[in-house]
Parts: C-alpha cells; structure tokens; sequence
C-alpha cells in the first residue's frame, strides 16, 4: 500500500524502508511504523486468534488497551505490536493459532462451541469425573491462552534503572500535561514529564482542527512540545509507561529504548513532591454483535492510521459513534479519501453545529440516536446492522471499516493508584476524582474537558497548584489561571448509550478473556451481581490489556440490570501494573552485591571453590551438603573446598596432623567503647563481663528474650570502658541494632564500631603452627607465654597484629586479626615460612567437619530460631544473677523444661553407611528432632554427627531412627553417644 | 517503594533504609516482678491498632539511630 | 618471603602511568590514557576515623571544628571531617600534610573498614541515579554536605563535594569487602557516560591544586 503523504502530523519516513518476517512471508514497513502499521499497510487484517473461541481479532485501538495484535517477536512472546516500534528484521510469529498465520487456525472451531464455556467454566466444569481433569488440562492449555515462553530462551538488551528525585512529576505528555510541565517548570523546579507515546501532543498531535483562537491542534502540539524540549529543568520520559503511583508521590515506570538510547528498557522510581496526572481518555466500546471482528475499530485507531502513519484504515466505512471527536475523524477521512456511509451517532443533540455542516457539505448522512447493533462477516467485515436507540427500522450497510466508539473513558488508573476516590458522574458519564489527595493534581480530559483551550488552561492552572506544594506559591498566577480556566467551556455532556438490549451471545465486553455480555447475564443470574465478583467470576478485564477494554462499560452495564442491587455505577479496583513491563525490566542492572575478603583472589588462584555464607540457616548448609549450588544468598564469598574431594579428606588431615591456614575474615567484629560500654555487653550477653582478666579471651553467648541463642563470639577487654568482641558472620549485619535496641530507652553513653571488614582473619590451626608462627615474629609465643585462650597484641614487621588462640578446630590454633589492608602480605609470608611443612588451605568444609569432632557448634547449624541456651549444653555461659540481661526470663523458665529439643551426639548404628544428610528428620511415629550436622569422622574412621533430638531421646545410648530425604521409608538407625567425638579432654588445643 | 520515613537525623527516606522495631511499648518491666503472662505481654503480644501507633525504626542503611514515629496502619503514611 | 606491603580492594584494570609510595601503600597517581572524564577515583588509601563521643562538639581533630548539625561536612586542607549522627563522624584526610594524627580513646582508626571512591566530572549524578535513590542532585544543602542510605544496594556515606546541575563530585565509601562488586557496579552505571578510572591526582588536582 502506497502511504499518504504530506501529511503535517505523518511519524513516518516513507524513504526509508525496513522489512519484517512473518508466517514464512516477508512485508515491508517503514521508518516509525509499530509492528502492527506495518502489517496492516501490506492488508494483514487478523493479528491473532482470541483465547477461549479463537476467533479471528485485528487492530481496534493503537494504544495497547487490548490483547488483538500480541504477537510473538523475535522469541518475545506477548507482544503489544500495535504500539512496539517496528525494527527491521524483526521475528513475528502469531499466537493462539494452530496454523503458520492468524489468517488459518485450525482451532476456529472453537467459536462454535462457545455454549460450551458458559461464565464461570473453569470453576464449574471437570470436578467430576475426576480422572477427566489431566486430559481436559491439556487441551485446555493447548487450545486456549496467549504466547508461550521457551524455558531456556534468554532475553537479550541492556536492563537499566533510575530513581530520580524531582520537584513536579507530570504523567501524560498531552496538551494538558505539556501546560503543566511549562507553568511549574517557569519557577525553576525541576519536572518530569512522562508521556507513553514515542512524541509528546497526546490526542491533538494527530488532529488538524483548530482551536478557538485558531490555530490547527496539532500545530499548537508541536509548539508546546517544542518549548518544552528546550526548558532544560523539563526531563522527558517517552515512550515511557506509568505502572504505579505509591504513597509519597512515588511514581514508577519504564521507559522503552529508542536507538540512540543507552538501555532496551528502563525502570524507573520517580519522588516527587507533587504529582500532576493529565493522563488523558481512551475510548469506550461499543457493545454489539461481533464487535470484535476484524474491520471495527475505534475512533483514535481508524484516525492515527491515518493521519500518524499514512494508512488508510479502509475504503468503505460505517461511524457508530458517541462522541464529536468521530464526525471530526468522518470528515478526515473522507477528505483523505475514504468513502463514508453513514455517521450514527448515539446522541439526539449536542453536536458541534460546525461538524455537522462541514458533514452536510460532504453529503455524509448523520443519523442521530442511531446506533450499530450487529457486525456481519468472518475473517473480514461485510456488513454493518444499524438501528435507531428508539423506534424502530434498520439499515444494512455493506461495508470494510466500521469505527465505532461509545465515547470516551478517563484513564483514572494513575490518580486511583495514588489513593483518590472515584464517582460516577452523570454530566459526564465518567468515574470522576471525587477526592484528590494532597499534592496530586488533575488536567485536561482525564477531568471531562473536551475544548482545547480548556485542556490547555486546565494544565497551567494545575503546574501553579503543583509548583506551590513545592513552595513557589504564586497566588496571583494561580487566581488568573482559575478565571482562564473559567472563562472557557466547562466538562462536556457524555453519551451513556454503551449498548441496544437483548443482544449479548457474541457482543464482546472484554476480548482479552472473551467475554460476553451474556457471560455477566449469567454471572448475575447466578448471585455474582457487583463489578468485582463479576470480574472474578467471569475473569473480566482480568487480561493483559489490564482491564481498559471493559474499562467502564462493565459497570455502566451492571448498573443498567435489574439484577444490580446498586443503581450506581461502581468501577473495579485498578491493581498495579497498570502496564505490564517485561520481568527484565524488574530485574534492571541486577548488581549482585557480595563481599570479598582480602584474600579472595589469592584463595581463588589457589583452587578454592567458593560458596556464598552469611545468612545461615539450616537448609543452606543441608543443601549445600547434599550438592546443591546455592547463590546469591550471603553477603560474603568463601572459600568451602580446596579440592574436588567434597569431605575435604585432605584438608581435614592436614590440620589434624601438621598445619593448615582458614581464611576467616567474614567474622564480625567491633569494638566497644565510652563509660558504659560494659553495662551495654551485659545487658546483650549471657555472661558476666565484668572481670576479664588481662590477655584473656572470654567466651559468650547472646540470647534473644526467648532465651534462644543467636550468637555466640569472644570478648577482649582492651582497656577499662574499651572492648573488642567478634559475633559470628550471620550476625555481623544485625549487632550494632541489637545492642542498641535493647538499651534504647537507658540512654548509656557507649559507642560501636563495626570493625568486620576492617580486619582480615587468618586460622593458622594444626600441631605444627607454633612452628610455623615463630619463623615470621620474634615474639614469644610459647605455649607459656601465650597459652590456650590467651590474647596478645605484637607486630609482624610493620604489621599490628591481634592473635589469639582458640580452639574451634581441636588442635592448637592461632587466630590473627590483621588490618585488611596488610591482609594478602601477612597471609603470604605465613604461607612461605609454612611451606617446609607443606602448609594448605584449609575451607569451610573441612572447619564444619573439624569443628563438628569437637562438639563445637554453630549458630544457625546447631540451632534453630527455637533453640535455648539450655538446649545445647550452654547453660554454664549464663550468669543467673545478671536479672537484666536479654532473656533472662525465659532462661529462668526453661531451664528444666520439659519436652524441649536436646543437643545430642550421634554414631551410626551400622559404621559402614553414609552420614545422613544435615535436616534430616529424626523420626518415631512423628518428628523428634533432626540432624544437625553429620560427617565421615577420619579421625574416628566411622559417621558421626550431632542431632537436636526431643529430650525423651537424648539420654546416652537411646536408638534413634532417621528419614532421609528420598530414602523411601528405609530409615537410617543411629545411637546418642557422649561428645565431644575426638580429644575429650582438649589437651591437642592446650598443646 | 510505598513506604517513607523520617529519619530524625536524615530526614525523608526510602522505607526500605529502616528495620521497624515494633509497637513501643515502654522500657522492659523489671524481670523479678515480671509473670509468664506479663512477659508475654512485653515480648510479644500487640496492640495491632488499626489506626495511629507509635513505633520504633532503625535507620539501618543511614545514620545507625534507632527513633520512634507515629505511622497511621490503615494508609501506611507517617503521622507527624 | 611476600613484601610488606597495604593493598586497596580496588584494582581498576586500567595500566598506572604515575605511582608514589606512602607509608606501605602504593598509590596510583595517574593512569595511561585518562583524557576527559568522569573519573572513577580510588581513595581507599587515605586515612580515615570513627570519632564517637556524647561530647563530640568539643572535639577539633586538624583543629577543625566538627561540622554542627548532622548531615554537615567540612572539607578543608585535605580533611573531609562527616557529622553523622549526634555522635558520631567520620573523618578522612585526603590530601596534604597531616602533622597531628587524631588520637585518644573516642577514635578508632578505620582506613581498612571501608572502600572510598570518588566519583568527579560530567553527568556524574546521573550516574548516582542509577545507583541510589538519595537525592544527590536535588538535594537543599550547603556543599559539602553527607547523605547516608543505599548506594547499589549497600549502606554507603556519600558527600558531595561541587555540584553543578548533574556534574560535580562526589565521594563514597561503603563497606570494604563490596569493593569489587562496587566497582563494577558503578562502571556499568557509568559506562553511557564514558566512565573511566583516573589516579589520585584527578581528584587532589582539583581540590588540592597545590598539593
């Protein structure tokens, strides 16, 4: 098809050509085409097949208001081709379509057997006989539904995100909302304007009628976009989609891509400190017979083919309109060449006496109170049935075009999103803003206004109002713009006319779920009587047009019913998005925050296989255990393997027998300090701190009020009021809140420093590591000088160093706290002098199972959210006389409770079978506890673990039976036995 | 994304900066007079107003203070 | 045996065209090739401390007065002193001699605690935008002021130092084991904006022209 040309409104570029592949054929568009223009200037009339009765649907609107022309493109299921940009080489496949087009299905069948799927039919059908179900399933999902979605396909283009602050958001990049955006920006505030069109202008870019000061709207389009374009304060979103307004003036969305642009899609987080919605009209169908065959489509549609892209809708046409807007797209049209039958207009009066004399001068026939009542045709239009709203007669119109509308529909979704209240109003026959919250503002259309100059006064009135919640309050400027606002005409009369009566088997409420307006008949007859349990029931404007199809007909018509127990009409809730963005467009950047300690290259280069830790909980280490690959879930990378041995037999040996080094930086750690540093540790911390003695470490534990432990670390007193404490990696993040939540009201003079990253933490552990130790410090470390338990402070040439020695993994060990920054060069020179002993690494792993020998336990392993103090053997850390320390109640009460979960040691009663997984249950004839922790034990030669079992079973030699996952009922039998499993006495970490 | 604090010291902020805190509830009755019930009270029973409650935030991601704000339940705004 | 040495988190893959030594720290003065920016800036090297005290007022480390109100900055002679909260600020010297290092039991040194970057040049808030929701470029405060929140989804202190419309400077630190998640988190944001990294003396060049 040869495009219009010359045309002052065209967006295309006919120069410039670009193809599209589609059903095996190739159609040429052209620079600023959609995807669905350019189909439809080479005559593709069907799109798509609907969901349920696959009849065959085109393009009635343009602006994505329902599913017609989803299409897959380029492997992108669902997409809106009537408003994405054509780009050349574009992939597009039809969707719901047995058959290679739209243009054959082999599922057309369908429609015939719509009696079938009467309202509410998946709630009703297929209960019984049950073994019906699976089989109807699949030809349900193979019959009906939208695109379909390739498990492995990967969604290609740059993802972004902003969160900008501004003074004025304006959404709509109308008449109204460019108005807006001028007045408030003239103050200097900073605005956003965000329009969902590719251009700013709204309905008048298209429009070639003029205002009452004379000028053509679209000229008038151009030059309010034009001053915009250059008020540098003014940011400019477009094509850009609002999908939520939020309290506090957040407004969110995405912005779509063009070709200079940096991203596909961007999302964005908008605050704003007043917001000005001018987000326009759509249309509102027309209910008749087959108002969804292909060749009916609406006003805006029929009239930017046009005049947008050069496309001449059809030849022959019927208007079955409500609204002034049509007769001005009658005239349009006919003067660019379209044969005009008629104009039905629903309303007896109130057209625009100069329309209807440029119609009379054009021979065009307008019948008042007239309407369509019946389309006729298939694949294509053939026919129009029209009738007078009262009286009686017919005409039959043959015809390829019918552009029908019933009037106009406010887009509220922004404005009640942002929480204001909607009324039916009768002038209008729009749900208006009843109650606007505070700074929120409304213009233009989306208030009933239909003249320009209206629009226009009305948009400048509301960036005054918006500008003086950002503080520039300028009372004069704002009194002026109310008497503009005044002196022009007010909210035109609406037509209510939506639909004759009686009709109904194939008059289509909402095409994306093809409803019916005999599938509300029947929802009504059966109780379901209001809007919201007719959408629920009937699924309703539930599609991904988000409802604006149904839009408000589905009220008005309730409404109209006998059966409506509510003689006003109410409209649905509108639910975010109020657009529906690619779940890309979510993800955005997706920067994957985690943390590195200082060694992590140096670790990585020497084979470390890492693993994210930090938020502990059970299922992650019996995940873990069982193989799995878990990511993205803690803060920090760590070192868990050396090897691909994943018992880590080699490390453990290792250290059991001659020295390994842990990277153990992700510990918490802090310092305390200020006069009442020792009564904010006493008050977090079971045990009493107050005499530590001199070079000593002191371990402890933190209680919740329950009496549940949830961390456990050492505590040095540095100096009097100064301390440093270590928590465990977990709870680095939460500690600085915990300690001063629970002294929030006691206003203690303390203060914390979070310290965690600040230190490096190397593990040097294993018999030969005082050997080590003394070949880089000149420092006495004899196990006299700085025996089991002790704290010291010494240098490592230039490198202040706080060690310590503990014993987590059962042998003699060092724990060296180095400034992060000296980290990588201290753990070097340990490495080189331990290499005549053939130092190793050492990972997670081999520490779990080191440190599980010893009956060490670890928050979060051994522990759930239920597990006291007095559950795992720790009662000893409490210091009863501490009455206001966190948790002391509960510590009281369960100290001899009852029935409780008891830390237990286990040893397989067959030493010849695997450890049981971590999680497992602990099993009679229901759950008594689970396994905690379970290894092959090397040094033991057999499995062995710990379990919180019930306390009815945690006596020394109680058998206990284990279910394993996906052990098929064959239990796995174990016996309490006495902990710790290896050196009893301790005496290899006394060495 | 919905909600917006004040932080005493920072001002205005994304609720997602906070840790909420609970209703306030006063400082921790003293434990030796306290029963299972009242503890229970203290610990975790609510008032659950629909409507204006004082409560405890943390501004976590911001200037580490711990402040109470009256938030109205029913709309999720803050209260000043 | 290794060398003594500090190490940054940072490693910007850039090839360092001007080196110095300072302490036990190797500080990248200038990278090959740096032009135009905006520049991305490691200033993890510089020294920095937490002073908390209930009477910070009184406290005048580099015989700087502490910023009054939280929220407040100073920047002067190469210190960067940040009022965090009522008792708390960071302080971070910069640039320049520094005869008296902060001492007494109200400051810990925390050079190693955090990352701190500086980010200087054009469009550089449109970058911060893309990052963080704190109000950068419009927020209505004396210059140099500190904005604590997210910063990619991190806790970070941020300060403005110039701010123009969307260009300016500003300095961010967060917490130290993020650098590398950070880094290329910002050279992503940044990379429509022709981000790159600069030296130390990008920055000290500008602030400290007679350094």
């Amino acid at each position: 098809m040869t495009r219009l040309e010359n045309l002052p409104t065209l967006k295309i570029n006919s120069e410039k050509a670009l193809t599209l592949h589609y059903g095996g054929k190739t159609y040429n568009g052209v620079q600023g085409d959609t995807i669905a223009t350019a189909l439809y200037a080479n005559d593709v009339r069907i799109f798509g097949r609907s969901l349920k009765y696959h009849r065959p649907r085109g393009l009635y609107s343009l602006d994505g208001e329902c599913s017609n022309t989803l299409m897959e493109v380029d492997g992108i299921p669902n997409v809106l081709t009537e408003n994405t940009p054509a780009k050349n080489g574009m992939q597009i496949k039809a969707q719901n379509v047995l058959g290679i087009d739209a243009n054959y299905d082999l599922m057309g069948f369908m429609d015939k057997l719509s009696f079938m799927m009467p309202a509410g039919f998946y709630y009703k059908t297929m209960h019984r006989p049950a073994a019906v179900w699976p089989m109807a399933i699949k030809f349900i999902r193979r019959a009906a539904g939208l695109g379909k979605l390739s498990p492995d396909f990967q969604i290609n283009g740059r993802y972004d995100e902003i969160y900008p602050d501004t003074d004025v958001c304006v959404i709509g990049g109308g008449p109204a909302g460019m108005s807006a955006a001028i007045a408030a920006a003239e103050f200097g505030l900073r605005v956003i304007l965000v329009e969902n069109k590719p251009w700013l202008g709204g309905f008048f870019e298209y429009r070639t009628v003029k205002d009452k000061n004379g000028n053509p709207v679209c000229m008038r389009a151009a030059s309010l976009a034009e001053k915009i374009e250059k008020t540098s304060n003014i940011r400019i979103f477009k094509p850009a989609a609002v999908t939520g307004v939020y309290n506090n003036n957040h407004v969110v969305g995405f912005q779509r891509g063009g070709e200079k642009d940096f991203f596909d899609r961007r999302y964005f987080q908008i605050r704003a400190k007043s917001i000005v919605t001018a987000t326009g009209c759509y249309e509102r169908p027309l209910l008749f017979d087959n108002n969804d065959r292909p060749g009916v489509m609406q006003i805006g549609c029929a009239h930017r083919l046009a005049r947008t892209y050069g496309i001449l809708p059809g030849r022959n046409a019927v208007f079955s309109i409500g609204h002034d807007l049509g007769i001005e797209t009658a005239i349009d049209l006919f003067d660019l060449g379209v044969t005009i039958s008629c104009v039905a207009d629903t309303r007896d009066d109130g057209q625009d006496p100069e329309l209807e004399k440029e119609l009379a001068k054009r021979d065009i026939h307008l019948l008042k109170g007239w309407a369509a009542v019946k389309a006729v045709g298939w694949k294509t239009l053939k026919k129009v049935v029209i009738k007078p709203i009262t009286g009686s007669g017919e005409h039959r119109l043959e015809c390829d075009l019918l552009v029908a509308s019933a009037g106009l529909t406010p887009e509220t979704g922004p404005l009640t999103l942002g929480h204001a209240k909607l009324k039916y109003d009768n002038h209008t026959g729009f749900f208006l803003a009843d109650r606007i919250p505070e700074k929120m503002h409304v213009a233009g259309r989306l208030i009933g206004l239909n003249d320009p100059l209206s629009i226009e006064a009305s948009g400048n009135l509301a960036g005054l109002r918006a500008a003086a919640d950002c503080g520039e309050n300028d009372k004069d400027g704002v009194r002026q713009a109310e008497k503009n606002l005044a002196s022009h005409s007010g909210p035109g009369r609406g037509s209510k006319f939506i639909s004759f009566p009686g009709t109904g088997k194939k008059t289509f409420v909402c095409f994306d779920e093809d409803a019916t307006l005999k599938n509300i008949d029947q929802a009504m007859e059966m109780g379901f009587n209001v809007p919201e349990l007719i959408k629920r029931f009937t699924s309703t404007g539930t599609g991904p047009g988000q409802g604006r199809i149904p839009g408000h007909n589905l009220a008005l018509y309730v409404a109209h019913t006998d059966e409506s127990p509510d003689k006003k009409p109410k409209p649905t809730k509108t639910r975010p998005p109020l657009v529906s963005p690619l779940l890309a467009t979510y993800a955005g950047g997706a920067h994957d925050m985690s943390k590195r300690t200082p060694v992590h290259e140096m670790q990585k280069a020497a084979g470390a296989k890492m693993d994210r830790v930090g938020v502990k909980t059970t299922a992650y280490d019996s995940q873990m255990a069982a193989g799995g690959k878990m990511e993205r879930i803690g803060v920090w990378n760590r070192a868990r393997y050396f090897s691909n041995d994943k018992t880590s037999r080699d490390e453990i040996e290792n250290v059991r027998n001659n020295v390994g080094m842990l990277d153990a930086s992700t510990l918490g750690k802090f310092r305390i300090h200020g006069p009442d540093a020792l009564k904010a540790l006493q008050r977090v911390y079971v045990s009493d701190l107050s005499k530590i003695p001199e070079g000593k470490i002191k371990y402890s534990a933190m209680c919740n009020h329950d009496g549940c432990i949830i961390d456990d670390g050492i505590i040095i007193k540095k100096e009097e009021n100064d301390y440093y404490f270590t928590t465990s990696t977990a709870r680095a993040g939460a500690t600085v809140e915990w300690i001063r939540y629970h002294t929030r009201y006691e206003g203690w003079d303390f203060h914390l420093v979070n310290l965690t990253d600040a230190f490096g933490v190397i593990n040097l552990a294993g018999p030969n590591a005082r050997k080590v130790l003394e070949k880089v410090t000149d420092a006495d470390v004899s196990n006299e000088m700085f025996p089991f338990t002790g704290y010291r402070e010494y240098f490592i040439q230039n490198i202040p160093i706080r060690a310590m020695r503990l014993g987590f993994v059962g042998e003699l060990s060092y724990e060296f706290h180095v400034p992060s920054s000296y980290m990588q060069s201290l753990w070097e020179m340990i490495e080189d002098a331990g290499k005549e002993y053939n130092i190793m690494n050492f990972g997670l792993e081999a520490q779990n199972t080191l440190r599980m020998e010893k009956g060490h336990l670890i928050i979060g392993s051994e522990s759930e959210q239920r597990t006291t103090l007095h559950d795992l053997g720790l009662g000893f850390l409490w210091d009863r006389k501490k009455t206001d320390t966190i948790g002391y109640f509960a510590l009281n009460q369960t100290e001899k409770q009852a029935g409780r979960f008891k830390l237990v040691g286990i040893k397989m009663e067959n030493p010849g079978s695997e450890p049981p997984k971590d999680g497992s249950p602990v099993v009679t004839d229901k759950i008594m506890g689970y396994v905690c922790t379970a290894r092959y034990s090397f040094s033991l030669n057999e499995p062995v673990g710990m379990a919180l079992v019930d306390d009815s079973l945690a006596e020394k030699g109680t058998k206990i039976s284990i279910f394993e996952d996906g052990c098929n009922g064959d239990l796995k039998h174990a016996r309490i036995v006495n902990m710790p499993f290896y050196d009893h006495d301790g005496t290899r970490m006394r060495m | 994304m919905s909600l917006t604090l004040t932080c005493p010291i920072c001002g205005e902020r994304n609720g997602y900066e906070f840790r909420y805190g609970g209703e306030d509830k006063g400082p921790m009755p003293d434990s030796k007079e306290l029963t299972p019930e009242t503890w229970t009270d203290y610990v975790h029973n609510n008032n659950s107003v629909a409507g204006v409650q004082k409560e405890w935030w943390f501004h976590r991601d911001g200037c580490g203070t711990w402040f109470t704000l009256n938030r109205d339940t029913t709309t999720n705004l803050e209260v000043k | 045996m290794g060398e003594c040495i500090r190490r940054s988190p940072v490693n910007f893959t850039a090839k360092p065209k001007r080196t110095e030594n300072r302490g036990d720290w190797e500080v990248v003065l200038e990278y090959d090739d740096e032009k135009e920016g905006p520049f991305l800036i490691d200033l993890s090297h510089c020294p920095k401390w937490d002073l908390q005290d209930r009477d910070i007022s009184s406290f005048t480390p580099f015989s700087i007065p502490i910023p009054e109100e939280p929220g407040g900055s100073v920047f002067d002679k190469g210190i960067l002193i940040n009022r965090m909260n009522k008792t708390q600020a960071s302080i971070i010297h910069i640039a320049g001699d520094a005869a008296d290092v902060p001492e007494g039991n109200s400051y810990t040194d925390t050079t190693d605690a955090s990352v701190c970057m500086a980010l200087t040049g054009k469009n550089i808030f449109y970058i911060a935008e893309k990052l963080s929701s704190l109000n950068f470029a419009g927020m209505k405060k004396e210059i140099p002021f500190l904005l604590q929140g997210r910063f990619s989804h991190v806790p970070c202190q941020t300060v403005v130092l110039e701010r123009n419309g969307f260009s300016g400077t500003f300095l961010f630190s967060c917490s130290r084991g993020y650098a590398h998640d950070m880094v290329h988190a910002v050279f992503d944001a940044g990379e429509e904006f022709g981000l790159k990294p600069a030296g130390e003396k990008a920055f000290t060049g500008k602030f400290m022209p007679h350094h």
